[in-house]
């Protein structure tokens, strides 16, 4: 019992409890409590103005928030802490008459670490070839990659990344999508912002949901993100349709609607086991079909419901 | 503090601002200085023309007084602006740059940050007093007859108050750039402060319109700037009937340096109070 709590506390990368923060009559964050563990691939997800930067700036010392307080590994928040942190905040922040290689030499030197990995990163992110020219002449989708090079270095714990893929091109957004996928599959923790659902989806293990500064849900995004199809269905006995399939495991609502039912799942639901499940309570079904709704759909659905 | 100074030289050795700047700097101090006593001698003249028995030229660059009238030049104003532009423009690009912002997130304490930028001025100004003490050596053995160490060590403890007003309105500059982060409007707050403000203050203080004090010698830059008050120039002790100061008081340089405590102390604490 008490090894399985010391285990607990060694995994919890950054624990939130009960942040608040507001910018005069604006709530940006309100009560805010989260719990990211190693090896997690945290989405914070969220419409623009839901708080999420404002949550990243507090966890990285940026802002003060009104009220709460955060851990970083079980400690309170530190320098220490930050050098182990690697981040990508809002537009990339560099010294625009330096090179690359000399931008990236400040940051080692802050962080302890030596220069020895800064052609590994260049190269990571595909700016080796450029890395002795001035920041200033880089086009944005590289001055955005070279902020990604510079959370990377020396092989952060934890990388924090806002909205990486802001303003960049399709090719450049696949690009550093694989390049998080990668470090993620190395056992980095990694936190990351962003109001795209397909975004969090094709990245993230967990998510938590944010809207108005609130926190509307959070857990593994195959829970949170599932997305509950529904399927038209008709039998010879709408009525007993009706009461078995109130039976399913995955049952969440059903809708009357004529000759028809229409059926919500908690949970994917394959139509071939559908079928068997009727089948196996002695119905026969006349009509089956699936409604698909798009991820925007659903999001939009989960902000909606809780107004 | 090693690491410190480390990164500061990274930011400022390609800084093509930074070394204009400087180069300027330079330029028109050595002209200055070395343009001083004909300087004088034009107003000497211009003065004797009404005069039945005329003063004689002056020469400012034989020892030991050579170390109090290079002190004076090199710290008038109009010379002064040029370091206070640079750390100026130094310390406010951090903000437009959002760097400082970045090295916060990196893992570095708005102590430290502080720490290296007065870690640069203390540099600048040491290496500024360096070369004044050079220059002045060579000039004044150039232009003194008969040397002997003594004379020339004698007043050299200028060198030490040209320290002091390098350092603190350095400081003053500082508390100028992180108060206000932006580039423009700190410059030029500083420049109308250092030519315009204060200068008025100082008259205001002294005028029928507020009660008798003594304030205006105390006033920050003028403390800066009483550090060397005057040029050891016998002529014009005789022509403006000022006395002159025959060495650094230790009074004198406690000012400025206890204003330049309590700005370094605001500014840490609007620094720690601020979000970035």
């Amino acid at each position: 019992m008490f090894s399985h709590f010391i285990i607990q506390i060694l995994e919890t990368i950054l624990s939130i409890s009960n942040i608040s923060k507001r910018y005069g009559k604006i709530q940006a964050v309100n009560g805010l409590s989260l719990e990211v563990k190693k090896g997690q691939v945290f989405g914070i997800l969220g419409p623009n103005g839901s708080g999420k930067t404002t949550t990243l700036s507090i966890i990285l010392e940026l802002l003060k928030a009104n009220s709460g307080n955060f851990r970083w590994f079980g400690k309170p928040p530190s320098k220490e802490s930050r050098k182990r942190i690697g981040s990508v905040i809002e537009s990339p922040n560099f010294f625009p008459y330096l090179s690359p290689v000399v931008n990236l030499k400040i940051v080692a030197d802050i962080k302890d670490f030596g220069y020895d990995d800064i052609d590994r990163v260049l190269t990571l992110t595909g700016l080796f070839e450029r890395r002795n020219t001035r920041f200033k002449t880089f086009s944005f989708g590289m001055k955005q990659r070279l902020a990604v090079a510079s959370a990377l270095l020396g092989n952060p714990d934890v990388l924090i990344l806002d909205e990486p893929t802001n303003g960049l091109d399709p090719q450049g957004i696949a690009h550093i999508r694989e390049l998080i996928l990668h470090i993620a599959s190395q056992g980095t923790t990694i936190i990351i912002a962003s109001h795209l659902l397909d975004e969090v989806q094709k990245i993230c293990s967990h998510v938590a949901v944010l809207n108005k500064g609130i926190k509307l849900f959070d857990g593994k995004v195959s829970e949170v993100l599932a997305i509950s199809d529904s399927y038209e269905l008709s039998a010879g006995n709408l009525e007993l349709l009706t009461n078995s399939v109130k039976q399913h495991p995955a049952f969440q609502s059903v809708v009357p609607g004529g000759d028809k039912i229409q059926v919500y799942f908690k949970d994917a639901v394959d139509p071939e086991e559908l079928n068997l499940f009727f089948f196996h309570q002695g119905i026969t079904l006349t009509h089956l079909s699936e409604r698909k709704r798009s991820l925007e759909q659903h999001f939009l659905e989960l902000l909606d419901n809780n107004k | 503090m090693i690491k410190l100074l480390k990164i500061e030289f990274k930011k400022i050795l390609t800084y093509k601002i930074f070394w204009i700047l400087t180069g300027l700097y330079f330029l028109f101090l050595t002209l200055g200085l070395l343009m001083a006593e004909f300087m004088i001698n034009k107003q000497v003249d211009n003065f004797n023309s009404r005069l039945p028995i005329p003063f004689p030229h002056v020469t400012i660059y034989f020892f030991p007084w050579i170390w109090q009238n290079l002190a004076f030049f090199a710290t008038i104003r109009y010379v002064l602006i040029f370091p206070a532009i640079v750390i100026i423009i130094l310390i406010t690009n951090e903000f437009t740059f959002k760097t400082i912002r970045q090295n916060m997130i990196n893992g570095m304490s708005k102590a430290e940050f502080l720490a290296s930028k007065l870690l640069i001025i203390l540099l600048i100004s040491l290496i500024m007093t360096i070369l004044l003490t050079i220059g002045t050596l060579v000039l004044g053995i150039s232009h003194t007859s008969d040397l002997t160490l003594s004379l020339v060590l004698d007043k050299s403890t200028f060198m030490i108050g040209f320290f002091i007003t390098m350092l603190t309105l350095q400081v003053y500059a500082l508390f100028f750039g992180f108060l206000l982060r932006n580039t423009g409007l700190s410059i030029a707050l500083f420049t109308l402060y250092l030519f315009i403000v204060e200068p008025i203050l100082y008259y205001f203080l002294k005028s029928p319109l507020v009660f008798e004090n003594n304030i205006s010698p105390y006033l920050p830059l003028n403390a800066v700037l009483r550090v060397t008050e005057y040029p050891n120039i016998q002529v014009l002790k005789n022509m403006m009937g000022i006395n002159l100061q025959d060495s650094i008081s230790f009074a004198a340089c406690c000012i400025p340096l206890g204003y330049a405590a309590v700005m370094i102390g605001i500014t840490y604490w609007v620094l720690l109070k601020r979000d970035l």
